[in-house]
């Protein structure tokens, strides 16, 4: 009994590394306490976001009201937290009664030079979203 | 005079021995002195106790997770701290840990990493509450501590090609405003080169590159605190994480606590995630004996400093009172 909690501890923790090598999962979130060793985390990551229609191609300002969506899909850019995005997006600009057929996400990361710091900013991942 | 109990003593007098603490025993009145207000009585209180005690303070200091979950770890916690029925309930800990595991599942990832710690906790004190010694408790306290170290130095050491090579802090104390008072009062930056700084390290779209980037202004004090820093946190990690983790054969009871403390002591300082450090304590004084007094109150005392370090702006006063 008293090596429950531990063994959750290890098990989620091995889960976190694991999903951080596999599927771009930062390693300050998760549960694998690797907060404060790195600079992968969403000061340092982001999602940009370009919507398209027949006589529109626009990239957007991420909007208050997905701003956690995208939070989560910085931070886990998993296929069903971009599509999560992608969907709050295309409600949005239904709401406003704007066309959209296609959401282009790019999951992208900043990547400090060892010697200088200077930034660079690196696509990782990009998702389309093709309007049902 | 006759005595009688006012209610269930708080904390049971057989359980804790009378040297250790010095204190009065359960509460008792004078049934002769009419509606005169009974003398006040202090508790003597157990070790596993003031864990409890403190968790639940902490839980009510950083209130967290959404709607359904906030008000009803605030209350548990308030009844907790105000009825030692319910300190010691398994249940109600029960309950903490359920609701603090939907608080991590709403909006996976993102949680900070104390909450899932918090987590693994309530749920050990919640098993330890229904064996009848403390010992399960302080087992479950030196493991999580131990492994959440370990792990954290694990990222730093063997996962993470940033820190070891010193970028995260050498990037952190120039870009995460948490730090700048400090990056100016300890790594000597002026305020213009620090906003100069931050500005060298926005980064530019994909593909683009500028053909004369600005220059990253490091003085030397601040490349050494970057390096004290990436290596004083690792030294450290590792030694709290050694300390739980090795038979207690290899390392004496107060070499883990002195560990803990001064990691709690020197980290939150700078770290700007006070419920990390009492969590932390919380769980130490889990590992208390009742013979450990002087490591009880040094606990405490940490804390209360922790809280100290989180509500006053030291760097920032220290920099005005520099500036005249």
């Amino acid at each position: 009994m008293k090596m429950l909690a531990p063994a959750l501890l290890i098990a989620v923790a091995s889960t976190q590394i694991a999903l951080s090598r596999t599927s771009d999962l930062t390693a300050w979130k998760g549960g694998g306490f690797g907060m404060f060793a790195t600079l992968d985390h969403a000061g340092h990551r982001g999602l940009d976001i370009v919507v398209d229609a027949p006589d529109r191609s626009e990239q957007l300002q991420v909007p208050a009201s997905i701003e956690l969506a995208v939070a989560r899909a910085a931070a886990y850019p998993a296929d069903w937290s971009l599509r999560a995005v992608a969907e709050a997006v295309v409600a949005r600009e239904r709401r406003y009664q704007r066309p959209v057929s296609r959401v282009t996400l790019t999951f992208w990361r900043t990547e400090f030079d060892r010697a200088t710091l200077h930034p660079s900013e690196r696509p990782v991942r990009t998702f389309v979203y093709d309007v049902p | 005079m006759r005595t009688v109990a006012l209610r269930e003593p708080a904390f049971p007098r057989h359980d804790w021995p009378a040297a250790s603490i010095g204190q009065a025993g359960p509460a008792t009145v004078d049934v002769a002195a009419g509606d005169r207000e009974p003398l006040a009585v202090r508790s003597p209180v157990r070790p596993r106790d003031i864990a409890l005690c403190l968790t639940a303070i902490a839980l009510l200091l950083r209130p967290m997770g959404p709607w359904f979950v906030r008000p009803a770890i605030l209350a548990v916690a308030v009844l907790m701290i105000l009825s030692p029925a319910m300190l010691r309930s398994a249940l109600a800990w029960s309950a903490i840990a359920a609701m603090v595991a939907v608080r991590i599942a709403d909006d996976w990832p993102l949680a900070d990493n104390h909450i899932y710690l918090l987590g693994y906790w309530v749920f050990a004190i919640a098993l330890s509450l229904r064996t009848a010694g403390g010992e399960a408790l302080a087992f479950s306290s030196r493991w999580l501590i131990g492994l959440a170290f370990a792990f954290a130095v694990l990222w730093k050491v063997m996962l993470s090609p940033d820190f070891i090579d010193g970028r995260f802090f050498r990037v952190t104390l120039l870009t995460d405003a948490r730090f700048g008072d400090a990056a100016q009062l300890i790594g000597g930056l002026s305020a213009g080169q620090l906003d100069a700084n931050r500005k060298a390290l926005q980064p530019l779209p994909a593909g683009a590159e500028l053909l004369d980037p600005p220059a990253i202004v490091e003085p030397a004090r601040l490349r050494l605190l970057a390096t004290a820093a990436t290596w004083g946190i690792v030294a450290l990690e590792a030694a709290v994480a050694l300390a739980m983790l090795l038979p207690a054969s290899m390392v004496r009871s107060s070499l883990r606590h002195v560990a803990l403390l001064l990691f709690c002591g020197t980290t939150y300082l700078f770290a700007p995630v006070a419920g990390f450090g009492w969590l932390l304590l919380a769980m130490g004084v889990g590992q208390l004996d009742e013979t450990q007094v002087g490591l009880r109150r040094a606990y405490v005392a940490a804390f209360l400093i922790v809280i100290f370090y989180g509500e006053i702006p030291w760097a920032e006063l220290a920099l005005g009172a520099g500036r005249g």
